[in-house]
């Protein structure tokens, strides 16, 4: 790339924009695919949800009540939607059909694209579920999160890293279809795991303790569990902010690294196997 | 004018019937051949059925941490219910995935004309026109997982019971396959969504539980409005003899209703459909 113009960042701002312009008009004409991946999104906490409230009918769970299940997984429905990732399962066809050539003959890197996609799609699911959801709190006062701005604005932090996370390690897994022909089953492997150590099915403090650790030792927590905890206040002390925080900085930073190597790694490799 | 049709259409119905048989013996026999050079394949799908059946063996573990029972139900019945559950979705993903999940897609780009220009039934050709055969080791797996909890249940059904089994089973399939063709049907009237299928997905997670553990709400939800109650509950009901005449044969009016408006439905689709140029 000796020979292009150095971009500055009004050149990638006019990039972005253009990407992000095309990747929300390829959304307009599926805007009811999307609704649909945002029932689907609803119906497993709902789910996990109708059967906690059960359980909690003779009294609390551990100290949970069945509000605090409700608030749980409400504020589960919105991160999840917010975070959610289908890189894996794009790249992994890029991959395997041919459509990576095309992408890499740009004189842009594809995760710039990648990333236009998410904002556009996060941009379209975040206002349908947020309607959604400002229409459930208020017929049903038990999922209203309590009033701190303070509290919201760090919400919003955890989930834009959350986010970050959450693309980096999908995008990664679909990365490894350079290797091997069964990326997305990889992905699958993580999406089963993180039912138990992202919080998906339960609040992580009524996990047995030792998954409870396992879980405190990987990304899981910090994509959904964490933020989550944040909006709902059950995040209460300053340390748990700072843990909680400097965790997804770290995972941040860790699949950011593993984007590099398996990125230029996978290059090279895809290369000497198509020349 | 009605005189002279009787005869002839009563003599050639069980051709018509004779003939479908034998298109669908040829798709399959087709399809099989075609499956065996991809043996790789069962490995992968033995491997995804029970890494999924560990994930949801553990879910119900991990309720019943906080719980001694799940809408009346104790762990191992609820297992009995994760088994039927796995046996259903063998079949969903070996029937109807491969078959009825395409007509979206086909709907859209009009290549749905090539099937209705063929001389069978189009509902019963694109419901049963491609088997995913592995995916029938899930119907295994989940017989099986069903059987090894009733093991430790310490129940022997009777013959009775398995009979009641059998049938509100059969029920269940039906019942699934008319949400299918209902929910396929959609793609008739919103052309734009390739992924309807997921809508089943989403709903059919319900059906991992017995209906009873749902509170009152979500309970009418799954029994009246999507009918997934009918699906589990009441199959794993039969196997734990926790079922009544009268809820069986309630399943098997459920299953021919749904049937019969599924045929309803599918042939109002059929005359939305203008091709692609539509």
């Amino acid at each position: 790339m000796s020979g292009a113009r150095p971009a500055g960042g009004s050149a990638w701002r006019e990039r972005y924009a253009a990407l992000i312009r095309a990747a929300w008009l390829v959304d307009l004409q599926y805007r009811a695919a999307i609704a649909i991946w945002l029932l689907w999104g609803v119906m497993e906490p709902l789910i996990a949800l109708g059967i906690w409230w059960s359980i909690a009918s003779g009294g609390d769970v551990e100290g949970f009540s069945r509000s605090d299940f409700a608030r749980y997984f409400f504020g589960v429905t919105l991160v999840n939607q917010l975070t959610l990732a289908w890189d894996a399962y794009y790249i992994d066809r890029w991959i395997r059909e041919g459509e990576m050539n095309y992408r890499l003959a740009r004189p842009i890197n594809p995760v710039h694209e990648s990333i236009a996609d998410n904002l556009a799609y996060k941009a379209r699911s975040a206002t349908l579920i947020l309607a959604v959801w400002l229409v459930a709190a208020a017929v049903w006062p038990a999922v209203r999160m309590p009033v701190d701005p303070g509290r919201w604005a760090l919400a919003a932090l955890a989930v834009v890293l959350a986010a970050g996370i959450r693309f980096l390690n999908g995008y990664v897994t679909g990365l490894l279809g350079f290797w091997t022909t069964r990326a997305t089953a990889l992905m699958e492997l993580q999406f089963g795991l993180s039912l138990f150590l992202s919080g998906r099915i339960a609040p992580l403090t009524l996990l047995p303790p030792a998954v409870q650790t396992v879980a405190g030792v990987l990304w899981f927590p910090y994509v959904l569990a964490f933020p989550v905890d944040v909006l709902t206040g059950a995040v209460t002390t300053p340390a748990a902010y700072v843990r909680g925080f400097a965790g997804q900085v770290v995972w941040l930073v860790a699949w950011w690294a593993a984007y590099r190597l398996v990125w230029s790694r996978g290059l090279r490799h895809y290369g000497a196997v198509g020349g | 004018m009605s005189a002279p049709a009787t005869p002839r259409s009563a003599a050639s119905r069980p051709l018509v019937r004779r003939r479908a048989a034998a298109m669908l013996r040829a798709l399959w026999q087709v399809n099989v051949v075609e499956e065996l050079q991809y043996r790789g394949n069962f490995v992968a799908s033995v491997l995804g059925t029970l890494f999924w059946m560990a994930m949801a063996l553990l879910t119900v573990a991990l309720f019943f941490r906080h719980t001694t029972r799940l809408g009346g139900w104790d762990y191992w019945e609820v297992v009995v219910l994760l088994g039927v559950f796995n046996a259903l979705t063998g079949i969903i993903e070996a029937v109807l995935r491969p078959g009825l999940g395409r007509l979206a897609g086909e709907v859209r780009s009009g290549a749905l004309d090539l099937v209705l220009t063929r001389p069978v039934d189009a509902q019963l050709y694109i419901s049963f026109r491609r088997l995913d055969i592995w995916r029938f080791v899930d119907v295994v797996l989940g017989l099986a997982l069903a059987g090894y909890a009733l093991v430790r249940l310490d129940r022997l059904p009777s013959a009775f019971d398995v009979v009641a089994f059998l049938v509100t089973l059969g029920a269940a399939a039906l019942v699934v396959y008319a949400m299918w063709v209902a929910l396929m049907s959609l793609a008739f009237w919103f052309v734009s969504v390739e992924n309807l299928s997921v809508l089943f997905d989403a709903v059919y997670e319900a059906a991992r539980y017995p209906v009873s553990a749902y509170p009152g709400a979500l309970r009418f939800l799954f029994v009246y409005l999507i009918p997934v109650a009918w699906t589990t509950t009441i199959p794993a009901s039969a196997l734990t003899g926790r079922l009544g005449p009268a809820t069986a044969v309630g399943a098997v009016a459920v299953a021919a209703a749904a049937l019969a408006a599924t045929r309803l439905l599918w042939r109002a689709a059929l005359r939305q459909y203008t091709s692609a140029g539509g």
